[in-house]
């Protein structure tokens, strides 16, 4: 990292320390999405940009993470950092599970990611009619007004932005080494081409399980932080194939397989979508904002198919290794 | 002696003027309260885009026409509403509340949906704004110790508890009771929810049938002929339908193909009295039954929301949606017109309070409990009636009489 980057990273950091004092709650609510996606981007990252395995099924884990946590925590009252190992657990059980039946039999490419989206679905059919889960009624937690509880997660907007911050940050650091270790390198390797890198002897099936065990571990701590956030857990949204989509488009947008992808693409995307939000508001016509928002990504991914950042961090002079 | 009265053109003009400023407080009242600056700023908080755009668009309806209705009813009341779309996204629902708040929005209103409503009910309870909820049925709503909620829509056991009422007074009615029933129902969220609810409660309600099967099909079927092939060799008299719009034209079209005859009644889901589904099956369409909460045709109120209706949206279906959006904008009206201040504890005091004899939809005043659930909201059966919709039941809120059981598919009432 150049001390210019260096630099901008740790001004860009201060500035989203101070956050909360500087925006009003729908300001800090937009930041806050933007986070969320800026995090579970980088998740789902590993196992595209960094091991070249396309999952269209990520909302599995985040769903499984959130109803885990929300469940326990429901029922038993165990808070969300106890409650958030078993949603781990389970999220990379799940995952191990459609891995080794994806990698092990040699589905790649759609076929995998078909995979990805069927076990969301069944997972979406089961929790429907599993009652510990409050079926397709929905899981719901309690609200408590001008209540600080970190050690539960329960409490308002800027408690759970400095939460998702930190995940943020964490995600992102833990990517850098990832990337800068030897699994990484092998992930690198595999996604560029899979058959050459079994012959010099990279342990391939091993290194895809781990990108998709770390990611689906990931994506289970966002599903626990969404679920505590939102206090509101429904199946037919949690599973949803429109919840997976998202998940993939501001590393899509920022740069696949980059560190800063994620976060610049949640950005575009996030702000993209309040500006059309605003607009149809403004114009009153219900709907426009997705044609908007349709037309700016095709823009985008004819024009900048690489992604934003690395498009812009060479002209700020950021330029990132290209992994 | 007499006297003699000279009418020239100014002194009937003097006259004229005279009358009008003693004559004309109320009107002026009224016709300055809607040219005034607006009373109350309302958040309307709806899925105006997405999977519920167009159910949010015909809730909206009835937010459009609020002031034009308060004008014919004498409230002197003027809302400034400013409408958010939730895009049928819980996520975007929170985000559109922050703005609403932020935007100076007093009372906030939505979100049809349950899930997209506890979001927007985070915010109102974070910021202590109030929230009138139109539409949404999930008990935690009004269960999870929230202050700054009222609730004017019945809760899940509330329809159910609703749906089988009615039934007892439709079999009353006719004289005619079933002794099996069989449920036919859609596989989504919706329709597991309200098969889960018949199963709950069914063995506490005292219903005089039994119920033979439940018969579910997938969302996206486009042919049901095996499921009401099930039905049908279920010999069962009576076919409660669990439904959507396109489900519940394939069900009726198989119905009349393989000549079964049951007869019907849709407990409390969507489909079967929906315009489409009456433009589209025609005569098939006729006589049926559904029980749902709706538009009370005999007050006063309704037939001037009809009228206001009928003039903004032309060719538009009035139905739920856009009377309890109206219903909403009414509460906050009376809320503001109580409290006579736009700050939110005073608000939501005289929230918490209000009780409203006349209103749009059937059922008793509106008046909120501890929780903010009105639970005087009733059900009603409609039946299609010469391609109209027809409250038949109960008897105090019925236009129409009640033809049950339906006649044959081939029976000449049907034209």
């Amino acid at each position: 990292m150049t001390a210019r980057a260096a630099i901008g990273l740790a001004a860009l950091l201060a500035l989203l320390i101070a956050a909360p004092a500087l925006l009003g709650g729908y300001g800090l609510s937009v930041l806050i999405l933007v986070l969320y996606f800026a995090y579970v981007g980088q998740a789902w990252n590993i196992m595209m940009g960094f091991a070249g395995q396309l999952s269209l099924g990520h909302a599995l884990y985040a769903g499984l993470g959130g109803y885990i946590a929300a469940g326990l925590y429901f029922h038993y009252g165990i808070g969300p950092w106890l409650g958030i190992f078993a949603a781990v657990a389970v999220a990379v059980a799940a995952g191990s599970i459609v891995g080794y039946l994806g990698f092990r039999f040699s589905l790649a490419g759609v076929y995998f990611a078909l995979l990805t989206i069927a076990f969301a679905e069944f997972t979406r059919i089961g929790f429907d009619n599993w009652e510990w889960t409050g079926g397709s009624g929905g899981l719901f937690l309690k609200v408590e007004r001008g209540v600080v509880d970190l050690a539960n997660l329960r409490g308002g907007p800027v408690m759970f932005y400095y939460v998702i911050l930190a995940l943020a940050v964490g995600a992102l650091v833990l990517c850098r080494l990832l990337l800068e270790s030897r699994l990484g390198r092998y992930w690198l390797a595999i996604r560029e081409d899979a058959e050459a890198a079994q012959a010099v002897g990279v342990p391939v099936l091993w290194c895809k399980m781990l990108a998709i065990m770390i990611s689906a571990a990931l994506t289970a701590v966002a599903g626990v932080w969404n679920a505590f956030y939102y206090n509101n857990l429904f199946p037919e949204t949690a599973f949803a194939m429109g919840r997976s989509i998202e998940m993939t488009l501001a590393p899509i947008i920022g740069g696949l397989g980059t560190l800063f992808g994620p976060f610049v693409g949640a950005v575009v995307l996030t702000g993209l979508g309040e500006i059309f939000t605003a607009a149809g508001d403004r114009l009153d016509i219900p709907g426009i904002k997705q044609i908007f928002y349709g037309v700016a990504l095709l823009l985008i991914v004819m024009y900048r198919p690489a992604g934003v950042w690395p498009w812009l961090a060479a002209r700020l002079g950021f330029a990132e290794r290209k992994p | 002696m007499t006297s003699k009265i000279n009418f020239t053109r100014r002194g009937l003009g003097r006259v004229a003027a005279g009358a009008a400023l003693i004559g004309a407080p109320l009107p002026l009242r009224f016709a300055s309260a809607q040219s005034a600056p607006a009373n109350l700023k309302v958040g309307l908080i709806l899925p105006m885009s997405g999977a519920q755009a167009l159910i949010g668009q015909m809730c909206k309806h009835g937010a459009d026409i609020a002031n034009d209705i308060f004008v014919d009813i004498k409230l002197p009341v003027k809302l400034e509403i400013v409408t958010y779309d939730t895009e049928t996204k819980p996520d975007v629902a929170r985000t559109q509340a922050e703005k609403a708040v932020e935007a100076g929005c007093h009372v906030l209103v939505g979100a049809f949906d349950s899930g997209q409503t506890i979001a927007v009910a985070q915010v109102a309870e974070q910021k202590g704004v109030p929230l009138v909820v139109n539409i949404a049925a999930a008990p935690p709503l009004t269960e999870s110790g929230y202050k700054f909620i009222v609730r004017n829509f019945p809760t899940a056991p509330m329809l159910l508890a609703s749906a089988f009422d009615l039934q007892k007074q439709i079999f009353a009615a006719s004289g005619v009771t079933p002794k099996s029933a069989v449920l036919l129902s859609i596989n989504d969220t919706f329709g597991n929810a309200m098969v889960n609810g018949i199963k709950a409660m069914f063995p506490k309600a005292g219903m005089p049938y039994e119920i033979l099967d439940i018969i579910t099909y997938d969302a996206g079927a486009k042919d049901l002929s095996v499921e009401v092939g099930k039905a049908k060799a279920s010999k069962a008299e009576m076919l409660m339908p669990i439904c959507r719009l396109n489900d519940a034209k394939l069900m009726v079209q198989e119905m009349v193909k393989q000549r079964w005859e049951p007869m019907t009644i849709n407990p409390g889901t969507p489909g079967m009295y929906e315009q489409d589904f009456i433009k589209s099956m025609g005569k098939y369409a006729e006589y049926t039954l559904s029980i749902q909460p709706w538009l009370n045709p005999k007050a006063a109120m309704t037939k001037i929301l009809e009228k206001h209706h009928k003039a903004k949206f032309p060719g538009a279906q009035i139905d739920i949606d856009a009377g309890f959006t109206f219903e909403a904008m009414l509460i906050a009206a009376h809320a503001w017109l109580d409290a006579k201040s736009t700050k939110p504890d005073a608000l939501m005091a005289s929230l918490r309070k209000t009780h409203i004899d006349d209103h749009v939809m059937v059922g008793g005043p509106i008046e909120f409990d501890a929780k903010g659930q009105n639970n005087n909201i009733k059900g009603t059966a409609l039946q299609v009636l010469k391609r109209n919709i027809a409250v038949v039941l109960p008897k105090d809120a019925a236009e129409a009489d009640l033809v049950f059981p339906q006649p044959g598919w081939t029976d000449k009432r049907r034209t």
